[in-house]
């Protein structure tokens, strides 16, 4: 099939408010980077299993098969509703993006574990969009959706985590630490078109010092070619220092590396990404 | 973390569902593993130690979340004569090292011989272990007060129906309390549990077993130790089969594997019988909504919680009650649909079915049913495959060359349709034999054609092989004679 070789712009929704913001912002994403959107839905099944109320722990004739049959069938008819559901999501989020002008709009309905399932959609894509947090989170502010952590760290491609709203991106702040993963993020990014154009803020959350002056320029330096770019240091917390900047720089989207630490630190002492994702309020484009 | 997302997803995800589920499965494990413990010769004691310690460590440690893993029937047949014969401790002995090798089969990946169980081979496995739980009863039906008959019978009935009545309470326990308050306080005559030997009245000990340390004993304990953890590991890759079927979810088999055979190693040192995953308890947990690890480690130490809260009670239960529940699930392993479907197989599956049965139930013996059933199967598999197999012949116009086109399989079982297919009376100049359209599949293929074109030669005539595809050419290239020096000489020594 054609459209497996063709690069994409992978959108994820689902039933949640930031399906609508998740379509805008794959539009925007995919009109600077001229790419088409795929677009999908994964079906989400309750379990039938646990659905059913019955303690009398009594197995008689067939009992194996009965049960077998009866868990089909409770799973048949929560997938059917499901999957109506899924469409018309799909439906939707096509149109809402062929009405911001995105031309070439594929869905995807697809069955099976959401991390999984993108993971495995990923490998034709560019970029993944996908909202900050799903249904299952949706009215826990400042909380980060466990599905998206999940899908953040499983993704090998740049990830696009999205606020509820659409507000077009103006400016970029790019928060640096001089990371392996943040130092891809400059190298891919630094003259990609979808940042064309808009200005750049590199914030490093060190003390000063020759040493990381000398990074900041360099990472100046690959921007400046296409960029207005302005620097700052500054001696705080990554986790306080960068979402001050992104808050008050207008109409931003935060670009920075993700999750550089050991699985055990972040185990232990919990994630600057994860930390960050939850704090700011703006889109905010990981790269590992 | 990934790992802790696992961890809650496999313990948390379905806290009641799982709760509820684990304690209706441990109140059914209670007369399970009494009654397995009587099958085996042993106190009822060690079968509740067990089912506490295998369900415990197996959710912890097994592969497949929501499967119940405890004292088992299969089991317990198996170690009668070593009980019988050489006392409880070697019995301790042997599910040591039944754990051993049960670990040393997931190691070597031995759950992917499940691939050659046949379904009817499954069948006849669930369905011979449902005839030994019923079997195991029979005792304890023989030779009683016709009191006891009307107890079952009143049992049974109070299973089965008592759930058209509320869902909410599992009905074997209803059983359970009604007869044993019934026997209580009518005082009938009729034997109870507490009479079947000691009850636990502590939590368990860690002991070594106490048995000398010598060849002697491990070659006592090993040929059952081999056995158990072979019957073990194929009732818990069924099981697992089956929960993955009606969960729709998948399970890892090979940690299952491992996992077993840790439970039953630590199970040993706690004056425990050796056991696995069981079909019935497993269906009962899905159907009582369990899911998760968490069901099963519910199962294991509420079952132990009851016996050391309640144990006193537990001794009054008539044995009636036990043999109801037990009745209940012979019935529900029981696969009532391949007595149905009998008529409809084929009959080699019907057969292969019927055999795992007879022998299995015959040898007390499940690994021997399932052995006898798959070496059946292959058999039947291979007369089957053995059929597709072609030869065309024809004779050029001058006379002097005949192509052979050969299609199909050949292999051990279709040799001698192979060869046959040839004329080697016939005068020729040339044969050429096409085999573009068959397949080579083992060293007595390629020796038959080997065979073959070297009579042709002998009879002056030259042969040309043409055709070969790729694998059969690696074959032949690896273990033909035909082609290489001295063939000729070596056809006489055939």
């Amino acid at each position: 099939m054609g459209q497996r070789a063709k690069e994409t712009v992978l959108a994820a929704i689902d039933a949640s408010a930031y399906a609508t913001s998740v379509c805008a912002y794959a539009g925007w994403a995919a009109k600077r980077l001229s790419l088409p959107v795929e677009l999908l839905h994964v079906v989400q099944q309750q379990d039938p299993v646990t659905a059913r109320r019955d303690l009398s722990g009594a197995i008689g004739l067939g009992v194996k098969s009965d049960l077998m049959e009866e868990l089909v069938r409770l799973s048949e008819t929560s997938s059917r509703a499901e999957i109506e559901k899924g469409r018309v999501i799909l439906k939707a989020g096509e149109q809402l993006l062929r009405d911001a002008g995105v031309a070439d709009v594929t869905t995807l309905h697809r069955h099976g574990g959401v991390v999984e399932t993108i993971v495995e959609r990923e490998e034709n894509a560019r970029l993944l969009v996908i909202g900050k947090r799903g249904t299952d989170h949706e009215f826990s502010p400042g909380e980060l959706g466990s599905i998206i952590e999940r899908v953040v760290r499983a993704s090998a491609k740049p990830v696009l985590v999205v606020t509820r709203a659409f507000v077009e991106p103006q400016q970029i702040v790019f928060a640096y630490d001089a990371s392996p993963a943040a130092k891809r993020a400059l190298e891919r990014l630094a003259h990609s078109p979808l940042f064309a154009g808009l200005p750049v803020t590199i914030v490093m959350a060190e003390s000063e010092g020759a040493a990381k002056r000398t990074l900041l320029d360099d990472a100046e330096a690959e921007f400046a070619s296409d960029h207005q770019v302005t620097t700052l240091m500054d001696a705080g917390r990554a986790e306080q220092v960068i979402p001050q900047v992104v808050a008050s720089t207008p109409n931003a989207m935060l670009l920075m590396g993700a999750y550089g630490h050991s699985p055990l630190r972040r185990m232990i002492i919990g994630s600057t990404t994860t930390a960050m994702i939850r704090t700011v309020k703006a889109p905010v484009l990981l790269v590992r | 973390m990934t790992k802790i997302e696992t961890i809650k997803r496999e313990w948390l995800s379905n806290p009641r569902g799982d709760i509820l589920a684990g304690i209706v499965v441990a109140l059914a494990l209670i007369p399970e593993a009494i009654g397995f413990s009587i099958i085996a010769g042993v106190d009822p004691r060690v079968g509740l130690y067990a089912s506490f310690s295998i369900a415990v460590i197996v959710s912890l440690v097994g592969g497949r979340p929501g499967m119940i893993s405890a004292a088992t029937a299969a089991i317990a047949v198996l170690i009668l004569p070593l009980v019988r014969d050489h006392g409880v401790e070697y019995l301790f002995a042997a599910t040591i090292l039944m754990g051993v090798i049960q670990v040393l089969a997931g190691f070597l990946r031995l759950n992917l011989l499940m691939q050659y169980v046949s379904r009817s081979v499954i069948t006849g496995f669930v369905n011979a272990l449902a005839i030994l739980i019923f079997m195991a009863q029979l005792p304890e039906l023989t030779g009683v007060p016709m009191l006891t008959y009307a107890l079952v019978a009143g049992g049974l009935a109070i299973i089965y129906l008592f759930p058209y009545l509320t869902r909410a309470v599992p009905s074997p326990l209803v059983t359970i309390i009604v007869l044993t308050a019934l026997v209580y306080y009518t005082g009938f005559d009729v034997r109870s549990v507490g009479d079947m030997g000691e009850l636990p009245t502590s939590l368990p000990m860690w002991l070594i077993p106490d048995v000398p340390f010598t060849v002697e004993t491990f070659q006592i304990i090993l040929p059952f130790s081999v056995t158990m953890a072979a019957v073990g590991l194929l009732e818990s890759m069924m099981t697992a089969q089956i929960v993955d079927d009606l969960t729709d979810t998948p399970s890892d088999k090979q940690r299952e594997m491992k996992g077993q055979g840790i439970a039953n190693f630590f199970t040993g040192f706690l004056g425990g019988m050796g056991g696995c995953a069981m079909i019935g308890q497993s269906v009962i947990n899905v159907k009582s909504g369990g899911l998760t690890r968490l069901s099963t480690f519910v199962s294991g130490t509420f079952l132990l919680f009851l016996l050391l809260v309640l144990g006193e009670l537990v001794a009054i239960i008539p044995m009636a009650a036990l043999v109801a529940v037990m009745i209940m699930v012979s019935i529900g392993t029981f696969s009532w649909k391949s007595i149905k479907d009998l008529r409809f197989n084929p009959w080699q599956s019907s057969v292969v079915m019927v055999a795992t049965v007879v022998i299995t139930v015959w040898t007390h013996d499940l690994a021997q049913g399932v052995l006898a059933g798959v070496v059946l199967s292959g058999l039947f598999f291979a007369s089957k495959v053995k059929r597709l197999f072609t030869v065309e012949s024809e004779l050029s116009a001058d006379g002097a060359t005949r192509t052979y086109r050969i299609g199909g399989q050949v292999f051990f079982a279709s040799s001698d349709s192979f060869v046959e297919a040839f004329d080697f009376k016939e005068v020729l100049d040339r044969v050429v034999i096409d085999v573009s359209n068959a397949q080579f599949w083992d060293i007595s293929a390629v020796g038959t054609l080997d065979k073959a074109i070297l009579k042709f030669r002998r009879e002056g005539t030259a042969v040309e092989l043409v055709g070969l595809n790729e694998t059969s050419a690696a074959l032949i290239e690896r273990y033909a004679t035909h082609d290489k020096p001295g063939a000729d000489a070596q056809l006489g020594a055939h």
